[in-house]
């Protein structure tokens, strides 16, 4: 009988045991906006105040600042946790690195303000840890987490405007031309064999520019930069029109006539997928500089 | 003539990218990058320990040992050269963690002395030094890891088809890469000792 019992409960814990291997990381919530709460403990206006704030300060001083609330970063501690998120999200500009979060874990009762590389000198692991325990704990403690969480930001923003930080910039962003590097043989292969169906289809000329514009497409839907795109089209038609693989002039296409009924996949070009409200990191990034602290 | 060209264009930029030269030399550059990295946060940490020595000293006399402990195992900190020559020799890797190891076991047995003192932990300066610690700390370990990674995809690259013909012609060897510092530790049980420790004669 006992015997059966322990059978049974064996059983059960193996089954427990393949079912829950382990206990995962806590995945980077995304970066729906400037504050993200996963504990609904904001209300949607303080969001929104919360929001407007920090996104007038980056058109001013041009450093992002985000907010995360998250209820647990179990089992990692908030320190790996919020590496990873600002490994995820690139708060703050490309190469200025000027970028900070605050990252809230409720039901843990640990905060962390994470700092980029950019914002070490001004937000120092002391002057982030006098924020903590000075500014926002003792709002936590009676339960004012919005309160807390403004008036810490407020803090942070003013400490970074003493931080001399390059002029934000309204230009259009360039791809650097090091992006083009592994796409170069894609470039020449994709043109090579486009280039001989289209030629084979529309004559040299025509061929070429059809096949110009197909890898320009191409490239502006991978890369999102004009510029690039530009590079690359012209890049298309000129091997289309140079390169001869393919027996095109000749009438000996091995009788399967190319039919081109190629069901084009809709290339909804123009999404420039640049809502005014959405908002993303500028690819600044972290090294772990910032202090924690709990309440 | 255009045909042979091409065919020689397409050739040559697919066997430079085949052949993995070109990743062994960026993922090496990334390598050197991270360890100045971890080298730079380890420094910042031995340069924070005077400090921190000396804060607990005007508070903690009577805890002698444990100070000389974390001065000395700074002082041999300071004595390893950490240059990027390291990575390509087990053995100094080897000794430059073993060394930094120590500092971080002497620094944890010191700041369990500064328990049993309140009034060194309300102390303002001290307070600020923890904070830079354990944010120096924090670094470190982002450091290590983005090295560790690295060295990772290093050591793939290195090891796969056909990579590892280019790296045997050019003479790349795998890196040595961190390991637990405190295996031994970990490896024994901890003692539970369940004598309330006598209270420092302030």
């Amino acid at each position: 009988m006992t015997l059966r019992v322990w059978h049974v409960v064996l059983v059960a814990a193996l089954f427990l045991a393949f079912a829950f291997p382990a206990i995962a990381d806590v995945a980077v919530p995304q970066l729906t906006g400037r504050v993200v709460d996963r504990t609904g403990t904001l209300s949607s206006s303080d969001i929104a105040a919360l929001s407007q704030k920090l996104s007038d300060f980056e058109t001013r001083k041009g450093s992002q600042i985000a907010v995360l609330i998250v209820p647990t970063t179990d089992p990692e501690a908030i320190e790996q946790f919020s590496i990873r998120v600002a490994e995820a999200w690139k708060i703050g500009r490309k190469k200025v690195d000027d970028g900070a979060i605050l990252v809230v874990a409720k039901n843990d009762r640990h905060l962390r303000i994470e700092v980029g590389y950019g914002l070490e000198g001004a937000l120092t692991d002391v002057t982030s840890r006098r924020i903590i325990d000075e500014v926002i704990t003792p709002k936590f403690r009676e339960g004012d987490f919005a309160g807390g969480i403004s008036a810490g930001v407020d803090r942070m923003m003013r400490v970074v405007d003493g931080e001399p930080l390059p002029v934000p910039s309204r230009s259009v962003k360039f791809t650097n031309l090091n992006d083009i590097g592994p796409l170069a043989p894609i470039v020449l292969f994709a043109s090579l064999i486009v280039g001989g169906l289209f030629r084979s289809l529309l004559g040299r000329l025509l061929g070429s520019v059809a096949t110009g514009s197909l890898v320009g497409i191409l490239a502006l839907l991978i890369l999102g930069s004009p510029g690039i795109a530009l590079i690359a089209g012209i890049v298309g038609f000129v091997l289309a029109f140079i390169a001869d693989l393919s027996p095109a002039s000749t009438g000996s296409s091995r009788g399967g006539s190319w039919s081109s009924g190629s069901s084009s996949g809709g290339w909804t070009s123009g999404s420039s997928s640049s809502d005014s409200g959405s908002f993303s990191g500028g690819g600044g990034s972290f090294g772990g500089g910032g202090a924690s602290g709990s309440w | 003539m255009c045909k042979i060209l091409t065919v020689l264009a397409a050739l040559a930029s697919l066997s430079l990218t085949n052949c993995g030269y070109n990743a062994i030399q960026s993922e090496d550059e990334q390598i050197k990058a991270n360890w100045s990295e971890v080298v730079n946060q380890y420094q910042r940490r031995a340069d924070l320990v005077p400090n921190l020595v000396n804060s607990v000293k005007g508070f903690a006399q009577q805890e002698k040992d444990v100070l000389l402990g974390v001065t000395n195992a700074r002082a041999k900190v300071g004595s390893i050269q950490a240059t990027p020559e390291v990575l390509n020799d087990p053995a100094a890797f080897q000794k430059f963690q073993a060394a930094q190891g120590e500092l971080s076991s002497a620094l944890s047995r010191l700041l369990v002395v500064t328990e049993n003192y309140p009034q060194l932990k309300s102390d303002a300066l001290f307070k600020d030094l923890m904070s830079q610690l354990e944010g120096t700390e924090n670094r470190i370990t982002v450091a290590r890891n983005r090295y560790i990674k690295a060295v990772q995809e290093y050591n793939v690259t290195v090891r796969s088809f056909p990579n590892n013909l280019t790296a045997m012609v050019f003479g790349y060897k795998e890196k040595p890469n961190f390991s637990v510092e405190n295996e031994k530790e970990i490896s024994t049980a901890p003692k539970v000792d369940f004598n309330p420790a006598p209270a420092p004669s302030k």
